[in-house]
Formats: structure tokens, sequence, C-alpha cells
């Protein structure tokens, strides 16, 4: 933003009280503490994208940027903040709350942190000056919000998650912070605070101390999640044990389907347990496939190209909301229906949106490749073979046909290789 | 003048040093830097934009956020290594300190050079230790990582006090409060000094006793 200070005016001796705040005093402090949240808001999601931030200092910034500060707005995190606040008149008497939560791949939820902003109306300072003081120290409270975002051990979770093991989604909504979700011996922490003629603007954080998920399902251990690059919670090793675990009914089940055979289901007969008379015949029964473990809703949202999702700056400096609201169609919510949060005063615990995540080492479509090769395997027209069903008899019969025709041509056979071994002695 | 002083005692390895000063440093700066004010017309201007960037550690488990300025990255990183040299050379003590320090400028009559005048100092004391197996190596990282933790929260909550630093000045006394020498950024003046021998004499304080101390040795 820019500010033209004239440096040879005296400070206006200002003494006034919350009454006495001049309309435009009001207006600008309502619209630096609403884009403080939206800036806030931004801050704390895409530090927990799993990816580092980088942007560009601007000198010549021709007055873009809220707070002097390069944040980037990622299009989605700025509707969802939008729509908590619900377009009212901010004043955070409610705190506008960020949760940061973590989701297994089993579905576990655990909360991780609380992050909130709020106005304590009782410690004021009418002596401040809104346009130039109070906006410089936002700018110097969102700079503690980037580096205290950076060492809270959510951190370090975000930048390991993965769609095997489990991702980080977020919840922005306006209300008391739910602290009573992060478990026991949680830790609250104050990153700031600016002084402003009609409160104190606070941001605080509680986070989570005890890594421990309660298991939601019955019968499962405690999963114990550590920081920790070789914990074996993240190894693919423990996905696999679960599948095979819960999907252990019978053992044609737990086969997997071969790429070219057909994936029918097939109620299994007593007659079918049998022995059979014919060697094998069973490998020709087609068999029920175990599903590969690619849930639709709960699997985390890979990132459309970069080119989508580039974060777009905010481009205007509050006094068009018009742009901003123009802003707010994000392309990557198109591709994807499953981001949703919700935007009430009250809290529904289960309504996260994913996070975007890159998969390491992954094209932007490398997972619907994997998907089309996939379903082509399994579209794969049946062997010739199999279609035709044929008595023992015929089968046998078959054989010493075969076996007939092999002996009258057993000649060819030996010319053929008597063939094979002159060319070798020629060579 | 008093200087606010602020002072880190941390132990570690050798290795780490350099990271976990730059890491404290860095984040210091981070607060302490302006967008690079442009003059318009007389008596106005317009203040640039502060980009940021994350930087992972190598032997800290640690990430900071630091002004994305390759020139002052290059400063600090040149400062820091003469540092973490002479702290980790041979014969050197094993325990030293650094200092960055935030400084204004008072002009003086000619042919005197400008009064630096020191409004905040940060201070990190450094003792190295040895570690001889890689899972003592393991736990340091961590242990270090979470030391550091503390020191950024303690950092916010500093700059969030808003205590004393100067005054804006006008266009003409610009660079007796900023560092005007950045393309892209404009920080307060700063210095970076170290000693690795002895508590450091960069604060005011510490000069006066010092010059005391050696007028009775005479």
């Amino acid at each position: 933003m820019r500010i033209h200070v004239n440096q040879r005016e005296q400070i206006p001796s200002r003494n006034m009280s919350n009454a006495e705040l001049n309309m435009q005093d009001k207006k600008d402090l309502d619209k630096f503490t609403k884009f403080l949240g939206l800036k806030a808001a931004q801050i704390i999601v895409q530090s927990r994208l799993g990816q580092k931030v980088n942007t560009k200092c601007k000198p010549n910034s021709s007055g873009t940027d809220w707070f002097n500060l390069a944040i980037q707005d990622l299009p989605e995190v700025l509707t969802e903040a939008k729509k908590a606040l619900c377009g009212e008149t901010v004043n955070f008497r409610i705190p506008l709350c960020v949760e940061i939560s973590l989701r297994t791949i089993e579905g576990d939820t655990m909360v991780l942190e609380t992050w909130s902003l709020g106005v304590l109306p009782e410690q004021s300072d009418p002596e401040v000056r809104i346009t130039y003081t109070v906006y410089n120290r936002m700018g110097i409270l969102l700079k503690s919000l980037l580096s205290v975002t950076r060492v809270t051990p959510a951190y370090k979770l975000s930048r390991r998650q993965g769609p095997d093991s489990y991702v980080i989604c977020y919840r922005i909504y306006m209300g008391e912070p739910q602290l009573h979700t992060l478990g026991d011996n949680y830790k609250h922490v104050r990153v700031g605070q600016v002084y402003t003629p009609v409160g104190t603007i606070q941001i605080s954080l509680s986070y989570r101390t005890k890594m421990t998920i309660s298991p939601t399902h019955t019968g499962r251990d405690l999963v114990m999640l550590k920081s920790d690059h070789f914990h074996s919670d993240l190894s693919p090793r423990h996905v696999r044990y679960h599948q095979s675990e819960e999907n252990n009914t019978s053992l044609s089940d737990t086969a997997k389907v071969g790429a070219f055979a057909v994936n029918k289901k097939v109620t299994v007969n007593e007659e079918d347990l049998v022995i059979p008379d014919v060697p094998f015949s069973a490998l020709l029964t087609p068999r029920q496939t175990s599903p590969p473990p690619i849930p639709s809703t709960e699997e985390p949202v890979i990132p459309p190209p970069s080119g989508t999702t580039a974060p777009q700056t905010d481009n205007n400096n509050g006094n068009s909301e018009k742009t901003l609201n123009g802003n707010s169609t994000p392309k990557c919510n198109s591709q994807n229906g499953s981001r949703r949060s919700s935007c009430s005063m009250m809290s529904a615990n289960d309504d996260f949106i994913m996070v975007d995540l890159k998969t390491p080492f992954a094209g932007t479509n490398a997972n619907s490749d994997l998907g089309t090769f996939y379903r082509e395997c399994q579209s794969a027209p049946q062997l010739q073979a199999f279609t035709e069903e044929r008595t023992l008899a015929e089968q046998v019969g078959d054989l010493t046909e075969q076996l007939e025709t092999f002996e009258t041509h057993m000649h060819h056979y030996e010319d053929v290789l008597s063939s094979l071994c002159h060319t070798e002695n020629n060579n | 003048m008093n200087a606010r002083t602020q002072l880190f005692e941390l132990s570690m390895e050798g290795r780490q040093v350099d990271e976990a000063v730059a890491g404290i440093f860095h984040s210091v700066l981070f607060h302490r830097t302006l967008g690079k004010f442009k003059y318009k017309q007389e008596g106005s201007y317009s203040v640039g934009t502060v980009g940021y960037q994350d930087v992972d550690c190598d032997f800290i488990d640690f990430t900071y956020v630091c002004c994305s300025s390759v020139h002052l990255d290059e400063i600090l990183k040149r400062e820091i290594s003469g540092f973490s040299e002479a702290l980790r050379s041979n014969d050197g003590p094993g325990s030293g300190q650094i200092s960055l320090e935030f400084f204004q400028k008072k002009k003086n009559r000619w042919p005197f050079q400008p009064e630096c005048i020191p409004w905040e100092v940060w201070t990190v004391r450094l003792e190295l230790i040895k570690l001889v197996t890689e899972h003592e190596r393991q736990i340091c990282r961590e242990k270090v990582g979470d030391l550091l933790t503390d020191k950024i929260l303690y950092i916010t909550e500093v700059m969030n006090r808003h205590d004393y630093v100067p005054k804006m000045p006008n266009q003409a006394e610009l660079d007796l409060i900023f560092d005007t020498s950045y393309p892209d950024i404009q920080p307060y003046l700063f210095k970076l000094s170290f000693t690795t021998s002895g508590p450091s004499s960069t604060t005011m304080g510490n000069t006066m006793k010092k010059l005391i101390k050696e007028t009775l040795s005479m």
C-alpha cells in the first residue's frame, strides 16, 4: 500500500476517545483490520501446504501490496476467509479462527492447532495514529505470524504430509477458539498484538503437544505420530498391512486380479472348494478383486498445474472489493468438488477442507494416467479360451488330437532343428 | 542513550553455528526491515514491498523466514561464517559471541565522523560441544531446533512490544536511520561484530567499562 506522508507535517496531537475517533480513521481502521484478518488466514494456510514459500521483494511496488509485505493470495483461501467473515463489519469482537488438523488415510483426524485473531476492547490506545502507526504495526504482527508459523510442531508435520500417510486440513470460522479438541497439555502462545483506539488486536495460537490419535474405530492400536523421517506409520508397508487385515474375509478375496483377467464378483459355492478333476482349473474361474485403495472423496487433492494455482496477488487496495470477489472463483475449486468449508458461527468438527499437496516427483496428471492405465487393464476383453466352457472329455479329446498332429508333423520340427544347427555352424 | 540488549546463550556443534546464528539474525532483521522508500515529490514517498522466503536448515530441525534479499543474505552470511570459522578453528577457544547491533547516526561538526548510537543489540553467545555418535547428533539436531523455536517466539514478543525505534526521518536524513544501500529493501542501519575471546565490546556500556579499566591499569 502506498503511504503518502507529508514529512513537514507535525504529528497532530490527538486526544480522542472511542467516541471521538473520526469517521475517516474509523473507516481506515475497519479496513486495515479486515485485511489483517484476510492476510493472516493466507499466511497460516499457506504455511501448512507442505511447500516452501518464496515471494519477491518489490522495491518499485506501485502500491498494491497490503502492509508492504508480499503475501500472495490463494483464491480459495480468500473465499473461505471471506465466507467466514460473512461480509459483516469486521471488528473481531468474535475472534476469527483458523484451525489446522491432520487426517490419516484411515480417516482418523486430529486437530493440531487453532490460530485466533481477536480484539480485546478493554485495552485501547486512543493516542495512536491509524494510518501510520497502526498500519505499520499490523505489518510487524504479520511478520511475526510468518516467523511463528514455521516453528510450531504442525509445520514439520505439514512438510511431511503425503497422500499415502496423512494430509493437513484447514477450517476458517468465526467464534471462540475450540481448545478442547487439542487434547491435554496444549500450549498457548501469543504471536503479537497491536494497540488501536478501539482495543487491542491480538493474534494467538494454541497447539497440541500430545501427538497421539485416539482411534475412532474399534480394535486398533494407538497410532503414534512423531516428527520422524523414518516412522513406520509413513511407510507403505503399514498401509498394506491394514488393507489385508480388513479385507481378510476369504482366501479368494485377498487375491488380486491379474492384468488381463476379468474383474467379476463370484459367489463361491461349496462345490468350487472341492478339488477339481482338472488340475489348476480353479485358475480359470474369475475372482473377486480387492479394490485398489483409491477412495475418491477423502483422497488429498492434487493441485492443478502450477499455472492455474499460481497464487494471485491481491492487486487492489481494499477499496475495490469487486475485483477481490472476482478473484475468489478459484480454478482449482472447479477441478475438485471435495473442497469446502463451513462459514458458520457454530462449528462442525468434521467439516474440513483438504489442503493442496504435491506428490513428490509426480507430474501434474500422473494420477489420472495411472488411473487410465488401471481402467484399461480392468476392461481388457476376456481371452476367448476362457469364454467357451468345454467338457473334460472334449478337452482330453483335443489333447489326443493335438498329440497326433504333432507326431505327424514330427519331421518338420526335425528339419527346423537341423537347419538351425547348420546356421549356427556357419557362424 | 541506553540500547536495548538481548542475549541468547546456546551450546551446539560447530557445524550448526552458521545456521543457528543466521536463523536468529534473519528473523530479527525480517522484523526490522521496511520496503524501499521511493520519493516522488518533495515530502511524499511510497514504500516498496518486502518479499520473504522459507529457509530449511541442514544440521538443525528448523525452518525460518527471512527477507528474500540476496544482498542482505550475502552480507549476513559473510560475517557469520567469519565468526563460525574463528570459533571452530583449532586454536579457537570454542566459545564466543556475535552481535547484531542496530544504530542511528548523529551528524557531528566537521571534521568529525557522524556518531553511531546503538538502540538495539542482539547478542548470541555460543559454546561449542563435541559429539561422538550419530545418535547424539540426532538428539542435538532436535534440541537446537527446539531452542531456536523458543528464541523465535521471544523475538516476536519483543518486536510486538513496539518499544523505541528511531523516528521516521525526512528524506535528507534517511540514511542516518536506514541502510539505503540495498536495492530491494530498507533495513534499519545495522552492523555485525563478533569476538571469540570473552564478552563483546559492542555496547556503549562495555566500551565505557573498557575505557575505565584501561585508564586504571595505566
